[in-house]
């Protein structure tokens, strides 16, 4: 059902983590300026590499799968795109990014033919490769954002964004670069579609607040999922006239969502375990807690000192050092192991207790009762 | 009295489990810093609204809350002066050493008597959950300290004086 | 679109103390505190108002005894919960006697329903009561 990764011996906080094509390595960083590679050999995860240039935390970082280029971005207000070489090592190519604060997330686009930055300069850095100079050069979206931007997803059709940002909206922005690709079509989100085009904005939320953590466009990009600080989880469908779904949860606020399907999501965060939640014509249900983990009592305990425990400190766990879950602090990175957001079969999520967890969809399928997704 | 304890604790920490939902966010103002928010307050949108949690008009508890950090201000129960004496010399006595605590604050927030600042690097570091259970054990336990501590101070003062009054 | 929001809001702010009073005359609280925290003045720009509309809420949450506070709580929605934790909040900060113990006992049921999403959307909308 779910499998717990672990690599090497620090329990470090993982802040984001990216698979390569056929999941056999795995890019990771431990809470620094590090990003480490493992590779997997038989059932055991080995480090390959270690890859240092960033001076600052390494915020995010992403591995295009068809290309196996690798792309991170820092607090140092860099980012660097990594190639690997015919002897396995990897060397950078510098990104011009040209932001003054810290760089927050990073997507390679679907075609892979450029990349997103978000950062704190309260602009996004659409970066593509000029050959000439042998470098990455980036044009900006700067209006209306007037917060750092805090998460990015891109379009299947590999031209239009959605950014999340800490001034609680969502923006669906157009990110056509001329110089490497052809004038995209219209579709359902907007018809002129120049750099920086503001297609859709949505405020997370009618009673103003709750940062957005996280943004998904769903397989087909016709819907826009995304969590923010309320405990909200809301749905935008470009083909009901833009319309915002809303749901306002009872757990604590998600960090990351992602599409399963076409019409289920999964969310995780502060919670500490991954939620499935459903689409349905104009709601959006709850389907299932996808961790159901219950951690023994050591044994030991006279009922006694439980009852001083609950009555002295408002406490109902006397074992309390475990959550009941498999992860023991918030996940804050949700990546798809296996199938894609139309009919995803595994997924990633790991977290700030350092654990890297795979899940298996088709066997919590089987042992959780009520969960179907649809 | 006793029986507002057991639900001001329980109110206490579930508003601090939602409120400590903390993420790294470097600052907006200055770059390559990261500064707790709540404390520097230069951008508006990154605060949470401030709540309070009383117990009666004596014993509150303020939690100011951001993106990536969390103010905690208690007020502790003084009933008389002894016990007003003994609270402000052990609160200055462990504000003196703030460091050794971690996630104390050196100075007490206006109008209470010790405040927590806790950062994302210390939810990192340690269990959330463990955080939230030492800022509601530090409550029960000072009231007990400082009530203890006014018992050994009476007791002493009558062991004095019956010395000093066996002279007569 | 949140103009509008504000506008049918504070437009009901003159009935709160003239719906909720009568039902409190006749000792219906609970359809009192429905009404109340139907018609809260949220994210009103008028300070006078959300005063007035906190002093009628707190006066029914103080009427309502310990026994009934959980079927009273039983029978709001989701919304009515969000704004109901954020008048709890709000009696907390004006302490006498026995309030806050009351309200205590009343953060204890909305909480069992309402969950720490309740509580994160306390701190988080900007919209206050």
């Amino acid at each position: 059902m779910s499998q717990t990764l672990t690599f090497g011996d620090s329990c470090a906080p993982i802040t984001c983590h990216a698979w390569n094509k056929d999941r056999t390595q795995i890019a990771f960083s431990p809470n620094n300026n590090e990003v480490h590679i493992y590779q997997k050999e038989g059932n055991e995860w080995k480090q390959t590499n270690n890859l240092v240039e960033h001076d600052l935390r390494v915020m995010g970082i992403d591995w295009a799968p068809n290309t196996n280029r690798i792309v991170t971005c820092s607090v140092d207000r860099n980012a660097y795109v990594w190639t690997q070489g015919d002897d396995g090592k990897w060397t950078t190519t510098l990104v011009l990014l040209r932001i003054n604060r810290a760089a927050t997330c990073v997507k390679w686009s679907p075609a892979e033919n450029k990349f997103a930055v978000g950062s704190g300069a309260r602009l996004i850095s659409i970066c593509y490769f000029e050959k000439e100079n042998n470098w990455w050069v980036s044009k900006h979206i700067k209006k209306p954002i007037r917060s750092t931007v805090t998460t990015l997803d891109w379009h299947p059709n590999n031209i239009l964004l959605v950014a999340g940002s800490a001034d609680f909206k969502v923006r669906v922005f157009s990110a056509y670069i001329k110089d490497i690709e052809d004038q995209p079509g219209p579709n359902v989100w907007g018809s002129k579609l120049p750099l920086g085009q503001l297609l859709a904005e949505f405020p997370n939320s009618p009673s103003g607040g709750g940062w957005v953590h996280s943004v998904s466009f769903s397989a087909d990009g016709n819907k826009v999922a995304w969590v923010g600080h309320d405990s909200s989880i809301s749905i935008a469908d470009a083909t009901q006239g833009k319309s915002m779904i809303k749901v306002k949860t009872e757990y604590l606020p998600f960090l990351g969502c992602n599409w399963i399907s076409n019409n289920s999501l999964l969310v995780a965060g502060h919670s500490c375990i991954p939620l499935l939640y459903c689409h349905d014509g104009d709601e959006l249900r709850f389907v299932a807690k996808l961790d159901n983990t219950q951690r023994k009592e050591s044994g030991g305990l006279s009922a006694m000192k439980k009852f001083q425990s609950l009555d002295r400190q408002a406490r109902i766990e006397t074992s309390d050092t475990y959550l009941d879950s498999i992860h023991q602090n918030a996940i804050t990175c949700i990546s798809l192991y296996k199938g894609t957001k139309a009919n995803a079969k595994k997924f990633s999520t790991s977290g700030l207790d350092g654990q890297l967890v795979i899940w298996d969809l088709d066997s919590l399928e089987r042992s959780i009762e009520g969960l179907k997704i649809v | 009295m006793s029986a507002t304890l057991k639900p001001y604790l329980t109110a206490v920490r579930h508003t601090l489990t939602s409120a400590m939902c903390l993420e790294h966010f470097s600052s907006q103002v200055v770059e390559r810093y990261n500064k707790p928010e709540v404390e520097v307050r230069t951008s508006e949108e990154l605060l949470l609204n401030p709540v309070i949690i009383s117990r009666n008009a004596n014993e509150k508890v303020l939690i100011e809350s951001s993106i990536n950090s969390i103010r905690v201000s208690i007020m502790i129960k003084q009933a008389d002066e002894i016990e007003k004496i003994l609270c402000k010399k052990f609160m200055r006595f462990m504000m003196m050493r703030a460091e050794n605590f971690i996630v104390l604050r050196r100075k007490p927030v206006d109008g209470y008597h010790i405040s927590f600042l806790i950062t994302n690097f210390h939810t990192e570091q340690m269990y959330k959950h463990k955080l939230v259970d030492f800022v509601i054990y530090f409550m029960e336990e000072i009231d007990k300290e400082i009530s203890e501590m006014k018992l050994a101070v009476n007791a002493r003062a009558r062991i004095c004086s019956e010395e000093f009054l066996k002279r007569f | 679109m949140t103009s509008k929001y504000y506008e049918n809001k504070s437009n009901a702010r003159h009935d709160n103390y003239e719906i909720a009073t009568p039902q409190l005359e006749k000792r219906r609280y609970i359809e009192a505190l429905k009404l109340v925290l139907g018609n809260a003045p949220v994210g009103s720009t008028n300070q006078q108002v959300k005063d007035n509309a906190l002093a009628i809420t707190l006066k029914v949450l103080l009427a309502i005894k310990s026994a009934q506070i959980e079927e009273a709580v039983g029978n709001l929605s989701l919304d009515d919960i969000d704004i109901l934790m954020k008048y709890i909040y709000r009696g907390f900060e004006y302490p006498s006697e026995g309030s806050s113990g009351h309200l205590l006992l009343w953060h204890e049921k909305a909480f069992n329903v309402g969950g720490s999403g309740s509580i994160v959307r306390v701190l988080s909308d900007r919209m206050r009561v």
